[in-house]
């Protein structure tokens, strides 16, 4: 499966230079403010439009996490970007169902139910 | 600082600007929408981590790299995740690299204006740099077996 990225495995020592701890201050957005003016930095910034060190403040949560490369944080914020449109497009067709054009809660717990991939997020919601 | 994960949550104007990007125009989310999407999106990056960690774990690393999380996509059943996320990872890489040599040149600049002192100077902060990087991974390292924190 890693085979899929052969280079970057190879490089891997590399990206152990590059974990979390390194990034440099300016590419993340992780105060609100700071995403208020968009991505003012690097390029980079306007890869992942969720804040990478907000994301690796979530990563490192887990106990058993000792550390994580670059670009595995920058992959997990692009995939949330990706999980978020999923279910927000999800639920929509729940709200059309019923005639409606706002997204409610019950319109997610219906998705949620419904949609396999979303089994694991059943009971996680307040 | 202890983060616990309860605490942790995205910020509210990127999740809302990511659904309402993804929606038509005309669509309305209601803020009990919105706190549970961003809920769930939490949720999503601690599952995708511990996923990802277990193949890392798997193969004997201690650092959990971008193959992890693409091994734990599919392990989610988020294959359709997996095109883009490989493209958005490739110009990400390109854009790093691009970082690097930037700061690399800005280095090189430094030195053809300063004298030949100043050369070593610099040559030794770069070195002094990069065991720096090994000095704070080491840090990470043990600051882990004992805590999740910074």
């Amino acid at each position: 499966m890693a085979a899929t990225l052969g280079p970057a495995q190879g490089a891997d020592s590399d990206l152990d230079r590059n974990v979390i701890e390194d990034e440099p201050r300016g590419t993340d957005g992780d105060e609100e403010n700071s995403q208020q003016t968009g991505a003012t930095n690097a390029p980079q910034s306007r890869l992942a439009k969720l804040p990478l060190a907000r994301i690796k403040a979530l990563m490192k949560a887990d106990p058993d996490v000792t550390l994580a490369s670059q670009e595995s944080v920058f992959i997990i914020a692009k995939a949330t970007e990706l999980f978020v449109e999923m279910i927000a497009k999800d639920a929509l067709v729940y709200a059309q169902q019923g005639k409606r054009k706002t997204l409610q809660r019950k319109d997610l717990d219906n998705a949620i139910e419904a949609i396999d991939e979303f089994a694991f997020l059943e009971g996680t919601l307040d | 600082m202890a983060e616990r994960p309860e605490d942790l949550n995205l910020p509210n104007a990127v999740i809302t600007r990511i659904i309402k990007e993804a929606l038509p125009d005309g669509v309305n989310v209601s803020k009990e929408a919105r706190r549970a999407i961003s809920q769930a999106a939490s949720v999503f990056v601690l599952y995708a981590t511990s996923c990802a960690n277990n193949f890392a774990m798997k193969a004997k690393r201690k650092t959990l790299n971008a193959g992890d999380v693409m091994s734990a996509m599919e392990e989610m059943e988020f294959e359709r995740f997996m095109q883009p996320l490989r493209e958005a990872l490739e110009a990400y890489k390109k854009g790093q690299k691009g970082k690097k040599e930037a700061s690399e040149q800005k280095k090189k600049d430094k030195e053809k204006k300063s004298d030949v002192e100043e050369n070593d100077k610099n040559k030794d902060e770069e070195e002094e740099e990069e065991e720096h990087m090994d000095e704070e991974a080491e840090a990470e390292n043990e600051v882990e077996d004992e805590e999740v924190e910074n």
